[in-house]
This record gives C-alpha cells, sequence and structure tokens, in this order.
C-alpha cells in the first residue's frame, strides 16, 4: 500500500513531467532550426560542424528575400489593422447587444476558424478568380489581405470578447454620471480598458498573418509572401537559410507575444481586483 | 417644505409590460438626508436611477432644481452617484478619479490638482494615494474615493446606490458615521437607498419605505418607528411583536382594545383614523422588544400579562434577548432586555411577561 | 453583467455588426455558395464551361480512389485527436492545478510556438527527424539502439507535425474548461473522502467535458485541412484528400472536382460538428448556458 504523500509525489511528477515534455516537444523544431542557423556546413546533419553566421549572409544575398518580407509585413500590417478593428467591432456585438438573427452572426464570424485553412483558401480562390474574369483582375497581395481578415478576423474577435465579457458597464455609467458625452465614456473609459486585449489581439492577428502559409500559398497568385517563399524553397531542396530565417524570425515574435501578455493580464488583474475588493 | 430640490411627482415606470413603478411622488428638500427602503425589487434602485438620467419615466413628472429633467442626461443633472459595486476606474489613479468631473467640465490642471487634494483631505484619505491606482486600495478607502469623485463637482443631490452593502459591519458603522458628518458639513442633499432599515435610522432626515414598486409610508425615523403605517413597515423595521386584537368599538375618540390571550382591561388606544379600524380585518399591536418585560407578581393597573415558557435566549452584550414561546402565538414573543450579570430565568421555565398597551401600536392589515 | 437590448435602429450597433457581417458574407459565403455551384459544371480543354451537370458527382461517387484518399484523411483525423487529446489534457490539468504559478509564462510559451510560421516548424521537423537529425543522434547518444529510426517520409512522419501544428488548440479549450471548475467542488469531494484520483474522475474530468469535445472537434475538423505536413513530413507517399484536392487544382486543373472534393471534406467537417454540437448540448447544460 503506497502512502498518500508517495501517490501525491507521483501525480505532482506526472504533471509537471507531461508539460515539461509537451514543451520539449513544442520547441524542438524551433530550437533544432535555431541551431543549424549557426552551422558552418552546407549539409544539415547533426550535430552541427563548427559555427558561423554565413548563412544569414546567404539569407540576405538571396535576390528574392527582400521583396518576400516586404509582401508579408505589408500584409500583415494591412491585415492586422482590419482584424482588429473588425474584431473588436465584432466582439462588442457578441457581448454587449442583444438583436435578431445575432445567433447567425455569432456562427458566421466564428466558423472561419473552425475551417481547415487549405479550405478555406481554396474556396476564396474559386470565387476570385470567377470575379477576376469577369472584373478582370488576378490574385496577388490584395486577394492575400482578403483572405488573411477572413482567417483572423475570429481570432481577434474571440481575443478581444474575453475583454469586453470583463467590463463592466457601471463603469460607463460613472462616465456619464460624471459628466462625459459619448465620445468623452468611449475615449476615457471604454476604449482605454478594452486596449489590452485589442493590443494583444493585433499583436496575435501580425503573427498569424506573418507566419501564414496556406491562405498566402491559395491566393497569392505570382506574388510571394515569407511562408511560400519558404515553401517554394525547401520544396527544390533544404539549405541552412532556412533556419536562419527562423530564428531572425523568432526574436522580434517574441518579445511582441511576451509585451502583449504581459499588458493584458496585468489589466485584467487590475480590473478584477478592483471588482472584488469593493 | 420650502422649495424642495427634487420633486417628482406621479413616476411610473414600464420595463416592457412589467410596471416596475406605480406612480410613486417624492420631494427632497435642499440639505434633506432622505433614505429609500425596502426590500429587492420593490423599485427604489429604479427611482434612484430615475433621479440620476439612467432610465427615463414612463409617465410622471421629474423637477431637479426647478427644472424639468424630461430628456436631460445624465451627464447634464445636477446629481452625482455612488454606485453600488463604486464603479472606479481600475485604469486611472486615485487623483484621476476623483478630477475626472472636473476635466470632463474643461476645469484648468492647477485647480483641479488643488480641489482633488482639498477632496482627499475631507474624506481622510491619505495624500501618498494620489498616484495609486483603485486596485491597491482596501474597501473603506475605495468607497472614500468614489464619495469624493461624486462631490469633488459640488452637486445639488449626491444619490447613494447601497454603497456600503459590501463592507464589514465595522467599517460599515464607522463610514456611516462620517457619511452623517459629511451631510451635516456639506449641506448637499443626500438621497441614500438601502435595504438596511437601521442604515436608514442612523442617517436619514426621513425615510421613504417602499414596497412593490408604490411607496408606503413616507416619516422621520421616529415615525416609521413607533407609528408604522401598516404591518408591512411595523415588520420590515427590525424584530418587533405583533399580537392580535379584537376591537370592541369607539370609546373617548379611541378604540377599546381587548384580547384572548391577555390578563388585564381592554385598553383604550388612540388611532388616526378610527373607521379604519372598526371594519373587519386583522388588526395587531405593535410591541417592540425592549417595551416588554418580565413580571414579578401580578399586573399594576393598566398593564397587559402574557404567559409563557422561554424557548431561547441570546446574550447580546449590551441587551439580552429573550424569546418566549405563547400559546396562540404563531412567533415567539421577542423582548430584549438590558443585559445583567444574572440571568432572570432559564429556558424552558415558565414566566410571565407584561407590557402597557399605552407603548404599543395598533394596526391594521 | 448585462446585456443591453437593442434593436437595429441603434446606430452603433448597425456599425458594430455590418462591416464583419459584409466581409464574411462577400468573402466566405459566397465563395462557399460559389463552390458548391462549380461542383456543377465541366471543363473542356481546361476551359470552365457554364452548364448544370452532375458528371463530377457521378465520377466521385464512382471511383474508389477518391473515397480511399478521403477514409485515410478521416482515419489520420481521427488518430490525431485522440493523440492531441492524451496530450493536451495533462498539460492544461497541471496548468490549472500544480503549475496555477507558472500556467502564464508557460501559457505565452505555448501561444508562441503555436504563432510561428508554420511551414518553417514543419521544416524544423525534418531536420529533428531525419536519418542524421536531431533525435536519431540522440538516441544513439543515449545508447538506444545503434539503427537509425526511419520516420520521417512516413505516415507517422505525418501524424508528428499534425498533432504538433493542432495540439494547441484542445490545450486550451481544456484549460478553459478547468479553469472554470469551482475550486470548492474539489475540495467538497476531497471533504467526502474521495481521493485525489477519484475526484479526477468523479468531479474534474465530467465537468472539463465541454472543452475536451470541443478540443477534438477543433482537432478532428481542422487536421482534415492538412497539407503541409503529408507533403513536406509523409513525403508524399501516402497522400491526403488536401493533395488531391491541389492536384485536382493546379496539376488536372479541374476545378469541379477540386471544389466537388472540398465540398465533400467541408460536408464531413461540417457534419461531425453538427453531430458534436447535439451531443454537447445533449450531455451538458452548462455548455448551452454557456454559449447563450
Amino acid at each position: 500500500m503506497m502512502s498518500q504523500h508517495f501517490k501525491n509525489a507521483v501525480v505532482d511528477t506526472a504533471l509537471v513531467g507531461s508539460v515539461v515534455l509537451l514543451l520539449m516537444f513544442f520547441y524542438a523544431p524551433i530550437l533544432t532550426l535555431v541551431a543549424f542557423s549557426f552551422t558552418s556546413s552546407r549539409v544539415l546533419t547533426f550535430p552541427i560542424d563548427g559555427f558561423s553566421l554565413q548563412w544569414y549572409g546567404e539569407l540576405i544575398r538571396k535576390p528574392d528575400f527582400f521583396p518576400a518580407v516586404i509582401n508579408s509585413a505589408t500584409v500583415a500590417a494591412v491585415s492586422t489593422l482590419f482584424a482588429s478593428v473588425l474584431g473588436t467591432a465584432g466582439a462588442i456585438a457578441w457581448i454587449r447587444y442583444q438583436f435578431r438573427f445575432q445567433n447567425l452572426f455569432r456562427v458566421v464570424t466564428f466558423a472561419p476558424l473552425l475551417f481547415p485553412q487549405l479550405l478555406l483558401g481554396v474556396v476564396m480562390l474559386l470565387w476570385f478568380s470567377v470575379l477576376g474574369n469577369w472584373l478582370n483582375f488576378s490574385t496577388g497581395l490584395v486577394t492575400v489581405i482578403i483572405g488573411h481578415v477572413v482567417y483572423i478576423t475570429p481570432f481577434a474577435l474571440v481575443i478581444v470578447a474575453v475583454q469586453v465579457y470583463g467590463f463592466d458597464e457601471t463603469l460607463e455609467d460613472a462616465a456619464r454620471d460624471a459628466g462625459a458625452s459619448r465620445w468623452e465614456v468611449f475615449r476615457e473609459v471604454t476604449f482605454p480598458l478594452l486596449w489590452p486585449g485589442i493590443f494583444s489581439a493585433a499583436i496575435f492577428a501580425f503573427l498569424l498573418s506573418w507566419g501564414n502559409f496556406y491562405v498566402s500559398y491559395s491566393l497569392s497568385g505570382t506574388a510571394r509572401t515569407l511562408p511560400v517563399f519558404v515553401y517554394s524553397g525547401i520544396a527544390v531542396g533544404s539549405s541552412p537559410i532556412y533556419p536562419a530565417l527562423a530564428t531572425l524570425n523568432f526574436v522580434p515574435a517574441l518579445l511582441l507575444v511576451g509585451l502583449a501578455e504581459f499588458l493584458r493580464r496585468r489589466a485584467l488583474k487590475r480590473q478584477s481586483t478592483a471588482l472584488s475588493t469593493s | 417644505m420650502a422649495t424642495p430640490i427634487i420633486d417628482a411627482s406621479h413616476i411610473i415606470k414600464d420595463y416592457g409590460r412589467v410596471r416596475a413603478l406605480h406612480g410613486v411622488s417624492l420631494e427632497v428638500g435642499a440639505g434633506e438626508f432622505v433614505a429609500l427602503v425596502g426590500p429587492s425589487g420593490c423599485g427604489k434602485t429604479t427611482l434612484l436611477k430615475i433621479l440620476a438620467g439612467f432610465e427615463e419615466t414612463s409617465e410622471g413628472r421629474l423637477e431637479i432644481e426647478g427644472k424639468d429633467m424630461r430628456g436631460v442626461p445624465a451627464a447634464s443633472r445636477p446629481t452625482r452617484m455612488v454606485f453600488q459595486k463604486l464603479a472606479l476606474f481600475p485604469h486611472k489613479t486615485v487623483a484621476q478619479n476623483i478630477g475626472f468631473p472636473l476635466k470632463l467640465q474643461r476645469v484648468g490642471k492647477a485647480e483641479i490638482d488643488r480641489r482633488v487634494v482639498s477632496m482627499l483631505e475631507l474624506m481622510h484619505l491619505n495624500l501618498d494615494y494620489l498616484d495609486r491606482f483603485p486596485a491597491q486600495l482596501s474597501g473603506g478607502e475605495q468607497q472614500r474615493v468614489a464619495l469624493a469623485r461624486a462631490l469633488i463637482s459640488q452637486p445639488g443631490v449626491l444619490l447613494l446606490d447601497e454603497p456600503m452593502s459590501a463592507l464589514d459591519a465595522k467599517l460599515k458603522k464607522s463610514l456611516q458615521t462620517e457619511l452623517k458628518k459629511l451631510h451635516r458639513e456639506l449641506g448637499t442633499s443626500f438621497v441614500l437607498v438601502t435595504h438596511d432599515l437601521e442604515e436608514a435610522m442612523m442617517l436619514a432626515d426621513r425615510i421613504c419605505v417602499m414596497r412593490a414598486g408604490r411607496v408606503v409610508q413616507i416619516g422621520t425615523p421616529t415615525d416609521i418607528y413607533y407609528r408604522p403605517a401598516n404591518m408591512f413597515v411595523a415588520g420590515f423595521i427590525g424584530e418587533t411583536n405583533f399580537l392580535p386584537v379584537d376591537v370592541s368599538g369607539a370609546l373617548d375618540g379611541g378604540l377599546a382594545v381587548g384580547s384572548p390571550l391577555v390578563a388585564g382591561e381592554p385598553a383604550v388606544m388612540e388611532a388616526g383614523n378610527v373607521s379604519e379600524f372598526l371594519g373587519e380585518g386583522n388588526k395587531a399591536l405593535l410591541i417592540r422588544p425592549e417595551s416588554i418585560g418580565f413580571l414579578k407578581g401580578e399586573p399594576g393597573p393598566g398593564h397587559w400579562m402574557l404567559t409563557g415558557v422561554v424557548d431561547e435566549y441570546f446574550l447580546k452584550g449590551s441587551t439580552t434577548q429573550y424569546r418566549i414561546r405563547v400559546a396562540g402565538l404563531e412567533a415567539p414573543v421577542v423582548m430584549d432586555l438590558p443585559g445583567s450579570f444574572e440571568l432572570p430565568a432559564e429556558v424552558g421555565q415558565e414566566v410571565r411577561i407584561g407590557f402597557e398597551p399605552a407603548r404599543a401600536f395598533l394596526l391594521s392589515e | 453583467m448585462k446585456s443591453q437590448s437593442k434593436t437595429w435602429n441603434d446606430p452603433i450597433l448597425v456599425a458594430a455588426v455590418a462591416p464583419l457581417a459584409i466581409v464574411m458574407l462577400v468573402f466566405f459565403l459566397i465563395p462557399l455558395a460559389m463552390t458548391i455551384l462549380l461542383t456543377f459544371q465541366t471543363t473542356q480543354y481546361y476551359r470552365l464551361q457554364w452548364t448544370w451537370d452532375l458528371k463530377i458527382w457521378t465520377e466521385i461517387f464512382s471511383k474508389p480512389h477518391y473515397w480511399t484518399i478521403m477514409l485515410r484523411t478521416v482515419g489520420m483525423a481521427l488518430v490525431c485527436v485522440v493523440i492531441s487529446i492524451l496530450i493536451a489534457f495533462p498539460t492544461a490539468y497541471a496548468l490549472t492545478t500544480r503549475l496555477k504559478t507558472y500556467s502564464a509564462q508557460i501559457q505565452i510559451l505555448i501561444i508562441f510556438a503555436f504563432l510561428t510560421d508554420a511551414v518553417l516548424k514543419t521544416f524544423g521537423w525534418i531536420l529533428v527527424l531525419d536519418r542524421q537529425g536531431v533525435a536519431n543522434w540522440l538516441l544513439s547518444y543515449l545508447g538506444l539502439g545503434p539503427e537509425a529510426m526511419d520516420i520521417l517520409f512516413t505516415p507517422t512522419g505525418t501524424m508528428i507535425g499534425m498533432v504538433y501544428n493542432l495540439a494547441v488548440y484542445p490545450m486550451f479549450t481544456i484549460y478553459l474548461s478547468l479553469a472554470r471548475i469551482d475550486r470548492d467542488l474539489v475540495l467538497a469531494s476531497y471533504d467526502a473522502g474521495a481521493s485525489r484520483i477519484r475526484t479526477f474522475f468523479e468531479v474534474t474530468l465530467p465537468l472539463s467535458r465541454p472543452g475536451l469535445y470541443s478540443g477534438a472537434v477543433l482537432v478532428f475538423v481542422l487536421s482534415l485541412g492538412a497539407f503541409l505536413e503529408p507533403k513536406v513530413l509523409g513525403g508524399g507517399t501516402s497522400p491526403l484528400a488536401s493533395e488531391l484536392i491541389r492536384q485536382s487544382f493546379e496539376t488536372r486543373v479541374n476545378w469541379p472536382l477540386g471544389a466537388a472534393l472540398t465540398i465533400v471534406l467541408i460536408a464531413i467537417g461540417a457534419l461531425t460538428l453538427a453531430l458534436a454540437a447535439a451531443f454537447v448540448f445533449r450531455r451538458t447544460p452548462a455548455a448551452r448556458r454557456e454559449l447563450a
């Protein structure tokens, strides 16, 4: 018969162990990429042969690298703007209001999240091709942006909705009571309190768009974003420039994610303690 | 009353098909402290929201400072509100919270700072708190900040929506004391919504008791306590005893009242409206717990006596409460005796208790 | 929190609803309808002919080749669901109990891994699983067998990639369900004399069902569209439905066929969703209240 203490220790170890294993699983390819980016050999075998930064130079010298970066940045910036604004408006409509066809609205605005991205891309590609035939245009960055907005907005909506859900509406009453006009209520109370959610939704949207392959692959036509650039590269043959590219990708992304989460949690905490102690 | 600062007459409020207020009229004088009391769902909070401008009236007329309030939004009314959950802005510091109404009025920065500091002093809040966030303050301190925010723009009327309901008993007492002092110092009219009648009695000049969307009684705390309009009001205010009585007729401008349960002569009781008590319907004597005591020996002249068995007693410190079971009465008789070293009776003991009908109050249902 | 009841004549509500509704209508619902419409067209010499024809559908239903691949896709999706849930649950549970203090930091790490470019991550797996990759190096370094594992370019490789890319979803849905469980319920179970393990099966697991179901459904539906993993890690040896769809568009330029295969896949997903929704709704009234 095992003692209770021993049993608890086993359960705890199993739990902590499972989290550690999961994190190792999630980071195995990422850390491997980082390691390989510093290899001095052209062949991607482990352990790597010596340290060098030559592949970063190689990557930068590749002629279609910078155009892909610029395309990705443009697409991500514009998609983020649209997804955040639409997502915020949608979240308010989801949570703060009750209206006819609200459930239909919820289903339709959430559905792209449940859609395999490849199929979403295909379905939109068919539509743009038909539309393009009629209106005489072809797919390119604009269609990629539209595709990203459709795919990413539901994510942004859910993140902002959490913030809207935690929002205490009497704060708006209090502002009105203090003499605020409709616009002042929004500027002084509603927006600042929703801002952390909107901000982290925007970060999330940006990174989702930046790293998106499926939708871009279907809708980019001849234009290339970074993931498409990588995909067509590794389809031909692997090279250490892709690990180098991956490493360049991680650092700013990690900082952004950390910052967004920090701001969002701080604001939620502030709000909840303010309510619970009163 | 000279010119009331709030003059609400026949206010009706419907939410869809549900009528929340059935023609409520209320006047609040300048500098007066009025408490709206009643069980939850009685419409007191709805009435307060109508005064504040968060709800429109369905029918009836509301004037504040002599102006019709129809269509006037909350922001433009001379009222300020302290919310039940305080509604302090979590993203603004204490100073920004308190100064917010002045900022909206485009008051200069220096002037805002000066007045915020003087509000903090008035509320006995530490000046170090200026740059803190509400979440970093205790419940009582948050309360004071909310009060300061509501008072800084010197409103004509301060509306308080059960602001102390979430505080512990001790903190509540001290804030109640301060609120009363504040009211005396500022001379602003206060309207307080509360379900706690004791709180209303402590603080208010007049109490308005509401039930199911109607005003049941408006009067001073003494009126409400000793001369309640009916059994609802009487029962709402603390623990009390009802003794069913028979009214045998009018006598000497009063009413002859007796009860089969008591030993003692029928008493002659005063009543405002004699005819109200002569018809059918239940009548009862309202006897406050502090008006009853144990009897040693026979009841004196003008006293009524009941016999019963001690059910339970509670030591409350300054008083001792006894509950006596009396045959023929549904609820035990509650008596509050001054506290003493020796207990006058044990549980299960048969006792005689007595009171003077003159100190009781006759009610009809 | 109270909801404001509003009618359509509130301009703010219209401003909140209309733009998103229009975007979703024009770029999501209409394309979907368009795709259905396309399945009834035909192609001649790689050009689309606008007709009304059931040719594609008869072709799809008569060729077992398509159904083999569809079945394989569904099978892979089911395996992926089971593995993902098995991986996700302990972590989600640990984040709400033992590791609650670090839950925020761990979640950021997971979110970050999730948000990283899928193509790069999948490429990273090649480097891990390759004959001369990290995994095999590690195995021989630990002395666990001299012969290298051949995982890359097999269905196992595909599965690792799919689980890797999708396990995050059930982790979060289960986490949200678990985090919402009133701690007092668990304490009440201990108080009633139940052991930790008993409590888990009697209280925690049943209450986490909504998250479990929704996570499982998400993984299933999303894995129907897996494309990168079978292509890059599976080496194209046993193609899944997505590859079939890609081929009909790119290689065969047969749009109606691609559209029809897409619709079949969407139909499978939608059916699963509908069944799951009905099941969860019936089993847990709490889920219904949550959605309402």
